[in-house]
């Protein structure tokens, strides 16, 4: 009972995501203009039949635009995942080399782990002009240094283990060790992070389009959208910030929590 | 021996309560209407030029019709050659300290703040000369017929040699002879002054002013808890109005319209180094499309809920502008066919092309700016069915001049008392420098009629003049001619006022939304006991 659980709470996040996945993915195809077709004469319609989740000040309707956003925050997140563990698992096979070499990647890794990370975050994606590359990169050199400092452990380990000696003495090349032993024990590991790291991408990406330092305010950005409900809060306007934030929510915890069951089943 | 903690405490709340609580509700005025200026209130820096100086007095003031009014100056005069001004002092004028204002504190004054090169526009100024302790004489290097606009809007501090002069710290800690004086600035959060006891003209009718500086959600809901008289409201928000308070609106000049680059592609850059030119905006027949295709009227209702009216330039209803600039719009078939008589053919992508050129460009505008972004994202809407694509950009404004200021079309605001403004904006000696003719307008004609219009003998002359570098019958900067750019509403600015406040009759706002509204602050009177 107690381990069918867990698997049975993995699954049902599985299928949402799988579904909101579907829903994204879909959203592409025919949801065509309608996240920035505006509607003059249904300006800031409170949700019901004719506006499902309301409109915005244009008479944009919002259900179009959450999911555009959502859309958008995934494409992003995935992203960054997949760039910030590429350079966590080249980093670790690196620090495998030498000592000097690892000596020189653990102090890089101490030293970006000690600076807080959204202050660098808000630098970085600053510094190179906000933007969807700008928000993937910022993300991405921000959050290499945990998943690294896994795997390099994971490797160092490795490199000890007899049959790698073995293997050495039997004349092998570093890059035949790097690709059939260390690379294949090192992979599962990484796509785990990734997994962690992907719901970390998204809120980033929100907040930092939040704070208008990321995505460009003409894109439905969830942190956009977030943004546009602050200045129409206090007319109340609730739907704007609601259904958004609420999608965000839903797709950062589905995540989470399949990454959390894959941690847990490695 | 100290008194019990508890006592401290109550203490201290005592006197913070002093402080916040009015002193009634007829002596003591609490404002929420932002603009707190970074420089500090110092006239030499710019303080004031968009609006009511307070602290200061100027020599001159307009009333609502933007007649001039005697302040400072009893009488003004300008000599036969246009080149000296010669200005004579009231003699009971007082700065809050008591001490006396005289010419030396007004040649000061000008010939200071030509030099310190904020805002106030002294370029034409050679020198400001004492004649004695109630006259003084202006000597331009060049007839200015707008020169008498810095003699409204340039309050005047004390000389630098006079014992609490003019110096640094100024902006903080200002003396003027306008009508409060500063008690008390904390930066971010308030402003409080008081009546100052010297000031020459009819006594303000309220003691005490406390400007509040909130952001538009705290300025909301301060004034939904009836914890300020008057609040400046975002359009956006006109509908969140609190139910006990009225709506005061006040008509401007203040505009919103999308400033074209004229120039095709340059291979030289700007003096800043950013980028100049767009080769779609350069073509003609774009820029009057796109001002045909424009629906003005739906900009006000939509983006300024109805508290706007249409603009057609940069200052419609003033004197120097022409009164017949409407153009009737929108008018997509006119638009279409001045395309199609220009070559923009559509293709299969359902853009027009020209030249293998598609008539795409991108329309920047301050990113968090929600007005601007608005208009941006409708007008790009409203010109989409003619077949071009202006592509909404937000970007914040040192990108904007490091990277889109001569080469974007940009959503920009102006709006002045001066007619200088025009000549800036569309002067080719101006091009490029800052955000004025940002897009390197160049008319030959038009440049003759801004030269002339400056040296006029008259302000009547020189009215002509304005109005014909708008539009001359042949070319002009304006929609008829070169259309430089696409104007698009002149903004209406929202107060949320107390319904006791008595805000007179107001004026014309220039550019900015706060302060203008206190340009008549000496008519308001609070009509409940």
């Amino acid at each position: 009972m107690k381990t069918t659980q867990p698997r049975l709470r993995a699954l049902v996040c599985s299928s949402l995501l799988a579904l909101l996945l579907l829903a994204l993915l879909y959203a592409q195809w025919w949801l065509g203009d309608l996240p920035t077709r505006m509607q003059f004469e249904a300006r800031l319609a409170p949700p019901g039949l004719d506006h499902w989740l309301g409109t915005d000040a244009l008479g944009r309707e919002l259900w179009a635009r959450t999911l555009a956003g959502l859309a958008l925050s995934f494409q992003v997140g995935f992203l960054a995942a997949l760039l910030g563990s590429a350079i966590a698992l080249g980093l670790a096979l690196l620090a495998t080399f030498s000592s000097r070499l690892d000596a020189l990647i653990s102090m890089l890794i101490d030293t970006l782990l000690s600076v807080p990370h959204l202050v660098l975050l808000l630098l970085i994606a600053f510094a190179l002009g906000g933007g969807l590359q700008a928000v993937v990169i910022a993300v991405a050199i921000t959050h290499w240094p945990g998943l690294a400092r896994v795997l390099r452990a994971e490797l160092l380990q490795l490199r000890a283990a007899p049959y790698i000696g073995i293997s050495r003495a039997l004349g092998k090349s570093r890059g035949f060790i790097l690709l059939h032993h260390f690379l294949p024990h090192a992979l599962p590991h990484c796509l785990v992070g990734a997994l962690l790291l992907f719901p970390h991408a998204i809120l980033h990406e929100a907040a930092l389009t939040f704070l208008g330092v990321g995505l460009s305010p003409s894109q439905p950005a969830i942190g956009l959208l977030l943004a546009d409900a602050m200045r129409y809060l206090s007319g109340g306007y609730w739907w704007l910030g609601v259904f958004p934030g609420l999608g965000l929510l839903l797709m950062v915890l589905s995540i989470e929590r399949i990454a959390s069951s894959a941690r847990r089943a490695l | 021996m100290l008194p019990p903690l508890r006592t401290r405490l109550l203490a201290v709340a005592a006197g913070c309560l002093m402080i916040t609580t009015p002193v009634s509700a007829k002596e003591q005025l609490v404002l929420a209407i932002g603009g707190e200026p970074e420089q500090g209130f110092d006239p030499l820096l710019g303080w004031g030029q968009y609006g009511n100086p307070l602290f200061q007095s100027t020599l001159l003031s307009r009333d609502a019709n933007l007649d001039l009014q005697p302040e400072l100056a009893t009488a003004w005069e300008l000599s036969d050659d246009r080149l000296t001004w010669i200005i004579t002092l009231r003699d009971d004028a007082r700065f809050s300290d008591g001490s006396a204002l005289t010419a030396m504190d007004v040649a000061y004054t000008f010939n200071a703040a030509a030099q310190a090169g904020g805002r106030a526009d002294l370029s034409a100024l050679e020198e400001a000369t004492v004649l004695d302790s109630q006259h003084v004489a202006l000597t331009l290097h060049q007839p200015r017929i707008t020169f008498v606009d810095q003699l409204v809007t340039l309050g005047i501090v004390p000389a630098a040699s006079r014992e609490n002069g003019h110096g640094e710290g100024y902006g903080r800690q200002p003396l003027g002879s306008g009508p409060y004086q500063l008690v008390e600035w904390q930066e971010g959060e308030q402003l409080i002054v008081e009546r100052n006891p010297y000031f020459y003209g009819q006594a303000p009718a309220f003691e005490r002013l406390v400007f509040l500086f909130t952001g538009e959600d705290t300025t909301l809901n301060a004034a939904r808890t009836g914890s300020v008289d008057l609040a400046a409201l975002p359009p956006t928000l006109a509908n969140a109005m609190p139910s006990h308070m009225q709506a005061v609106t006040m008509q401007s000049v203040d505009n919103r319209g999308i400033m074209f680059p004229m120039r095709p592609v340059q291979s030289e850059r700007a003096p800043s180094g950013a980028p100049v030119g767009n080769d779609v905006t350069a073509d003609i027949a774009i820029r009057r499309a796109i001002n045909l295709a424009l629906d003005r009227q739906t900009l006000v209702d939509v983006v300024l809920n109805g508290y706007g009216r249409p603009a057609f330039g940069p200052a419609d209803g003033l004197p120097w502008s022409h009164h017949d600039e409407e153009v009737k719009a929108p008018d997509l078939e006119r638009a279409g066919a001045l395309l199609d008589a220009a070559g923009w053919q559509r293709q299969d992508d359902g853009l027009r092309h020209k030249d293998g050129q598609p008539a795409r460009f991108r329309l920047t505008y301050p990113a968090g700016d929600s007005t601007r972004q608005l208009l941006a994202e409708v007008s790009a809407e409203m010109v989409r069915p003619l077949g071009i694509e202006m592509q909404p950009t937000g970007r914040h404004w040192d990108e904007i001049q490091r990277l889109a200021l001569h080469q974007d079309a940009v959503v920009m605001g102006f709006g002045s008392h001066s007619p200088q403004e025009v000549y800036y904006l569309y002067h080719s000696q101006q091009a490029g420098n800052g955000f004025y003719n940002s897009g390197y307008y160049a008319n030959p004609a038009v440049d003759r009629h801004l030269e002339a219009a400056q040296a006029a003998a008259s302000t009547h002359e020189a009215n002509r003049h304005w109005q014909a570098a708008q539009w001359d019958g042949e070319t002009g900067y304006g929609v008829r001619g070169d259309a430089s750019w696409a104007w698009m509403v002149n903004l209406a600015h929202l107060y949320a006022a107390d319904t006791c406040l008595d805000t007179g009759e107001l004026g014309v706002a220039p550019h900015g939304h706060g302060w203008p509204v206190t340009a008549n602050l000496l008519e308001w009177r609070w009509t409940c006991d």
